[in-house]
Order: structure tokens, then sequence, then C-alpha cells
């Protein structure tokens, strides 16, 4: 079935980004992968039926933030990283992150691949969701408007000159 | 076929996996900071296929407030990586050790 190619896909299209992003020591370069792995996941958003926050995650993430970042590394000329960590934070990390994923992946062996149904049709509609947004989450709405006020005086005070 | 929760159970834990690898071993602020957003949208993508493998729209809302929450983080993490790389003139983290005990 053509959703099933396009979900392994994109899929895989985002991993190599993420591997991209960690692993690649120019930073251009890294944060490039970014924009490429959240381009992935914003497709993997519309597979799972709610389109328009797959388009939100595209113009936030790969536009506005990767444009801001990359605007960042080449406005202060950043080169090269130095030396990586010592070898037993490194040992550790990477054991850490096998044991997540195996821990998570056994976890799913036992559920099965639980095929997704179809859903109602007004399930992942904007009406729908914003109809949510005004009703019962109104307040978590507010706040979070409140919440990004907050974070632009903060960056605007964080990068004043005379100030930090 | 078509896909299910597992899969994407599976490809959020290797997402997961890769940013916890690049903020825990990467010296460089910068990809400190993507590899933190990326285990953020590994979670989002989680939240997005639980709801709607539960058939609830509450997945999807949690997935929106998480992404207006990380819109703010990034903002304010651009603007604390100027002003370290301003005052350092470096990326590396381990110059940040002015309150290091």
């Amino acid at each position: 079935m053509l959703s099933a190619a396009v979900f392994f896909g994109v899929a895989l299209l985002a991993f190599v980004g993420a591997l991209t992003l960690v692993f690649h020591r120019n930073p251009v370069v890294a944060v490039l992968g970014m924009a490429v792995a959240m381009v992935g996941l914003g497709v993997l958003y519309m597979l799972l039926a709610v389109p328009f926050l797959g388009l939100f995650l595209m113009i936030v993430y790969a536009g506005a933030v990767m444009v801001i970042l990359l605007y960042v590394i080449m406005a202060l000329g950043l080169q090269e990283e130095g030396p990586p960590v010592g070898v037993p934070q490194t040992v550790l990390t990477y054991a850490a992150a096998a044991l997540f994923i195996v821990h998570l992946y056994r976890l799913t062996l036992q559920a099965g691949p639980a095929l997704f149904g179809p859903v109602e049709s007004s399930f992942g509609t904007i009406q729908a969701f914003g109809h949510l947004l005004v009703s019962r989450y109104a307040v978590p709405f507010e706040v979070a408007s409140l919440l990004l006020v907050g974070a632009m005086v903060g960056a605007i005070v964080l990068s004043r000159r005379e100030w930090t | 076929m078509t896909f299910g929760l597992g899969h994407v159970l599976v490809l959020t834990a290797f997402l997961f996996g890769a940013g916890l690898i690049g903020a825990l071993t990467r010296k460089s602020a910068i990809t400190v900071f993507l590899s933190v957003e990326l285990m953020l949208n590994s979670v989002n993508l989680l939240l997005l296929g639980l709801g709607r493998h539960l058939g609830q729209m509450e997945g999807a809302l949690f997935a929106f407030f998480v992404l207006a929450v990380s819109a703010a983080e990034a903002a304010v993490g651009v603007a604390i990586v100027v002003a370290f790389i301003r005052r350092q003139g470096t990326t590396n983290i381990d110059a940040a050790n002015l309150m290091k005990w």
C-alpha cells in the first residue's frame, strides 16, 4: 500500500537527517540535517492524520528556527569544535541509548504492530482542533501565549549587548 | 500492508536515542541544542502516534502545546548561545565553567 511505502521512506529520511545532525562536525551541515529531519517528521505528522500540524512543524522548524540558527552560525563565523568527550562518558551514553532502544523495541514486540485502522472523518481536521482549543483547553492555550510573549522578551534581554 | 503504532514507536526510540547521543557526547553548544530539539520532536511523534492509535484528538493537542513550548525554548536557546559565544568566543561547552564546583 502507498502509505506504508511513504512511511518507511520518510522514516528513513528523518533518521538519516538525525544522524547527520548528531555526527557531522560542521555546524552548517548539522543544521541542514536537522532541517531534513524536520521535513521528514512533518510528512509523518501528515500520515498520522494531523496534516496541518505537519505543515506547522515544517514552517516553524525547517523554516524559522533553522534559518535563525544558520544566520547565527554564519554571522558569528563559527568553526568546527574541539576534541570529543572522554571515553567513559561516550561508552556510557551509547549504552544508555542502546538500552533505551532495546527496551522500547521489546515493549513494541509485546504489543504487536497494532496497525492503524480508519478514523472518523472529523479526526485531525482543523475545525475539531480549534474547537477543542477554545473550549476545553482554553486556559492552557492562553498560558502558552503568555509563555511565548515571555520568551520573546527574554530573548531580547539576553541578546542585548550591554546587559550580558 | 500498512503501518501501525509499533513502527512509530520504534522510529521514536531511534530518533530519541540519536538525540541522546548527540546531547551527551558532542561539545558544540549548537549541536547539543539541536539534539535536545530532536529528542523533543521524537516525543511529539510518539504523542501523535498514540493519539492516532486511541482515536483521540488529545495527542495532537499535546503535540501542539509541545510545539509552542519548543518554539519559545528555541528563541531563548538561540539567545543564550549567542550571548555565550560573544562572552567566551567559542561554542565549546567546556568553556561554561563559571559555576562549576
